[in-house]
Formats: structure tokens, C-alpha cells, sequence
């Protein structure tokens, strides 16, 4: 019988080379250990920069936020909000609904942490306003926003309340009318939005809403 | 542990029928053409002394290896074919009468449902909405009007064996009823995003009494 050397060597370079491509592929897919700072990164470019961008400074068509930089209690606090039903989980509450699942996707506390970690300490983005707004009556409106969010906007971990300075007020608008509307805050979960909801209410009307906004806009400058 | 999904609506088993069929007259042919494609290797292999033969294939016991397994394929298609539009007209165009009119709404990435409320009648304040359940009774014709609010979905229901395509801008009306009560995986069978794996719901399927249990619960006051 002949043998076909060349033959034989052909098979295993061919096998070799397959064994090395699978390799570096399992190299590349990789997860990083739990808790290092590579995991934060992966699994915000894993779930959250599809929609919120790769610098997390939001997309407005899609209705996903800003939120760099957001302190990461607040974002913890969220996440699990949305795990457990307490938002996004209303029939209206579109972009509500589309981020329910991708928090699902974050699957221990530790996965929480490290995306929250990541994004907080993510430069801030200081979109341009969209909305016009009287921020001198404004002023006036924010009274009731201060007792939790702060004169400066800035916010109070121990009531819930996040800052506002830094969000895009088309944002902040339409999370007054889902607070006003009963699409947000209405979970009996959802305490903090529970604290919400009657403070949207006080603002009667779209010239009121855009009003607070604009004075919002002011802070932190 | 089952093979397959149980067959849970009045045409499951048409369809199941349909596919075993096609498997069976595939499979036939799979076989056939290995075996002859394996025998002819051996039969033909390289012997000492004998002279490769060229053939072009047009000698006449030749060519009817070629065109009597064709003819055959031919007169089996016959069958797929009426067994597929006897089982499309009946699922997709020839819609009974619905005793029930359900609202789906996909989109990225959850179901919302709209149910009628105590009246019967759909798009009445009455109406009762949900996220992730479709509750529906046994042993009813149920109309499913499909919308989207984004991208494509599918509205698939395995042990229906139903799935159907959802187009933005278009509603869609699929039918299905359901023999036997229980609650049952519903999910997304058209890739629609990064969330498309977490797109699942259930759906109830309900005793009359226990339909009419929950729509007065539900039904808004």
C-alpha cells in the first residue's frame, strides 16, 4: 500500500491550525473573573451600550438616557427595580419594557455592582437643551423637587432621590408624564416612585413641566 | 421526557402531520441517495487491471437512474403540496368566527396584552391590560390582532404550533384554539434585537369559570 506523506502532513498542519484558531477564539470569548475591573466594562458593553451608547450619554430616538456618571447606589437601586417587576413592567411604559430584560441580564448583586461601578465613574455628559422653559418660574416649582433632590439637584441617597443636573431634560419630561400618567410609580413596589408620582402631579400642565426643567438645566453650572 | 412539545390547539396535529410527512419523504431520499452514492464507490472502486471508464451520462440505462427517481420525487411533492396548502389555508386564510378578540403588542423586548374586559368587546374602557401573560379561555376561537411598536417580531406559541409574523405598521390577525387548560410558553421567533432571547411571556389558558374569574378581577372599575 502506498502512504501519502505529504498527505498526512497536510492533516495535521490543517488540525493544528484549527486547534489554534479554536484557541484564540476561546482567548477572545473569555469572561473576566467576577469582580475584576474588566467585568464592569464587559457587561456594560455587553447590555447597556447598545442602547445608552458607548459612552453611556444616551440616545433620545430610542428613549435611553444619559447616564454617566450617575451615582451607582441609584443605578444598583434601578436594576433592581426593574428585576423585580417595580418598573417597566407597564403596559404603556416602552422604553420601560425594553430595559426590563437587560437588567434581568445582570444576574448576581456582584454583576450590579460592577456595571454601576463602571458607569458612575464614567465622565458625565452635559447634553444641550431640547425643551423652553421659564427657569425663573421654574424656580418657583422646583421647591417641591428640593425636599428630596436637593436645592443644587444633586440629589440624597438616603431618601432614593437621584440628581437631576446632569440628565437630558427631554428625559426628565417624559418621566414627569409617566410619574403623571401612572405608568411610573404606580407599582406598589416601587416606593421611591411612589414618593414621586403626587410630586409630578403638582405640576399642572406643559408649560409647568418645561418650566422646572429649564430651572433644573441651570444647576450645577 | 417528551421529545416534543404537546399539540395544544385544534390544528397542532395538522401541522405536526405536515412536517413528519416532508421528514419522512426527505428522509427517504436522504437514505436512498447515500446508500447508491456509497454502494457506487465501493462497486466502482480502484481495482488492478481495470481501466477507468468515462461516462457521460447520456447512454439510456444510464440517464433512468437519474429520471425515474425524478419522476418519483415529482409525484411525492404532489402530496407536500396539498398537505401544505390544506394546512396554510386553514391556520393562516380561512379564519373562523372569533368567539374572543385579544390584542397582542410586541416589542423590544417584551409582550404586552390587551384583553377585552367584562363587556366582551375589545377597545372599550373596560379593557384589561397586562405585560408578559396572555390569558385566554379553553376550547374558543381566539383572534389575535398583532401589532409591533418597533421592529419585527414573531408571535410563536409552541405547543400550538402557532407562529406568525408581526410587521410594524400593519396588524396582523392570527387564530388559534386551545384544547386544554394550562399555562404555556409564549415567545419571540424573529431575531428583533440583543434582547430577543429574553422576549418570552406565558399564556393561561383557562376553564370558562376561570376565565370569567379573572376578567372580573382585572376588569378596571
Amino acid at each position: 500500500m502506498r502512504v501519502d506523506v505529504t498527505s498526512h502532513g497536510g492533516a495535521i498542519l490543517l488540525v493544528a491550525a484549527i486547534a489554534a484558531i479554536g484557541a484564540s477564539l476561546t482567548s477572545c470569548m473569555s469572561t473576566p473573573a467576577a469582580g475584576s475591573p474588566d467585568e464592569g466594562l464587559a457587561l456594560f458593553e455587553d447590555y447597556c451600550a447598545p442602547c445608552h451608547g458607548a459612552n453611556a450619554a444616551g440616545q433620545e430616538n430610542i428613549g435611553a438616557p444619559s447616564i454617566a456618571s450617575l451615582p451607582a447606589w441609584y443605578i444598583t437601586a434601578e436594576v433592581h427595580k426593574f428585576r423585580d417587576g417595580a418598573r417597566g413592567a407597564h403596559f404603556d411604559d416602552i422604553e420601560g419594557l425594553r430595559m426590563r430584560p437587560m437588567a434581568a441580564a445582570l444576574q448576581t448583586d456582584g454583576q450590579i455592582a460592577a456595571v454601576a461601578g463602571y458607569i458612575a465613574a464614567l465622565p458625565a455628559a452635559r447634553p444641550a437643551p431640547t425643551l423652553k422653559g421659564d427657569a425663573e418660574k421654574g424656580k418657583v416649582s422646583f421647591g417641591v423637587c428640593s425636599a428630596c433632590h436637593q436645592a443644587d439637584g444633586t440629589g440624597s441617597e438616603a431618601l432614593g432621590a437621584p440628581p437631576l443636573t446632569k440628565q437630558q431634560d427631554w428625559y426628565l419630561a417624559r418621566q414627569i408624564h409617566k410619574f403623571k400618567d401612572g405608568v411610573r410609580g404606580a407599582n406598589p413596589l416601587d416606593k421611591t416612585g411612589a414618593t414621586m408620582a403626587p410630586m409630578a402631579r403638582t405640576l399642572a400642565d406643559e408649560d409647568a413641566i418645561n418650566n422646572v426643567i429649564a430651572h433644573i438645566q441651570t444647576l450645577g453650572k | 421526557m417528551n421529545l416534543f412539545q404537546p399539540a395544544l390547539s385544534t390544528f397542532a396535529s395538522d401541522v405536526d402531520n405536515l412536517v413528519m410527512m416532508i421528514t419522512a419523504i426527505v428522509g427517504f431520499w436522504y437514505l436512498a441517495t447515500n446508500v447508491m452514492f456509497f454502494w457506487l464507490l465501493w462497486r466502482y472502486r480502484a481495482q488492478e487491471g481495470v481501466k477507468a471508464l468515462y461516462v457521460t451520462g447520456h447512454e439510456p440505462e444510464l440517464l433512468r437512474w437519474i429520471t425515474y427517481p425524478h419522476y418519483l420525487i415529482i409525484f411525492m411533492d404532489l402530496f407536500v403540496i396539498v398537505g401544505a396548502i390544506k394546512v396554510w389555508y386553514n391556520v393562516k386564510q380561512n379564519l373562523p368566527e372569533p368567539q374572543e378578540v385579544v390584542r397582542v403588542v410586541g416589542q423590544q423586548w417584551a409582550w404586552s396584552f390587551q384583553h377585552p374586559g367584562a363587556d366582551g368587546i375589545l377597545d372599550t374602557a373596560d379593557d384589561i391590560k397586562t405585560v408578559d401573560g396572555l390569558h385566554v379561555p379553553v376550547n374558543k376561537v381566539v383572534h389575535a390582532k398583532l401589532e409591533s411598536r418597533d421592529v419585527l417580531h414573531n408571535f410563536s406559541i409552541p405547543v400550538f404550533r402557532l407562529k406568525q409574523d408581526i410587521v410594524p405598521g400593519r396588524v396582523i390577525t392570527a387564530w388559534f384554539e386551545a384544547t386544554q387548560a394550562g399555562v404555556y410558553d409564549l415567545q419571540c421567533a424573529e431575531m428583533c434585537g440583543i434582547g430577543h432571547g429574553l422576549m418570552a411571556g406565558r399564556i393561561y389558558v383557562e376553564s370558562d369559570e376561570d376565565h370569567l374569574a379573572w376578567i372580573t378581577a382585572n376588569t378596571p372599575k
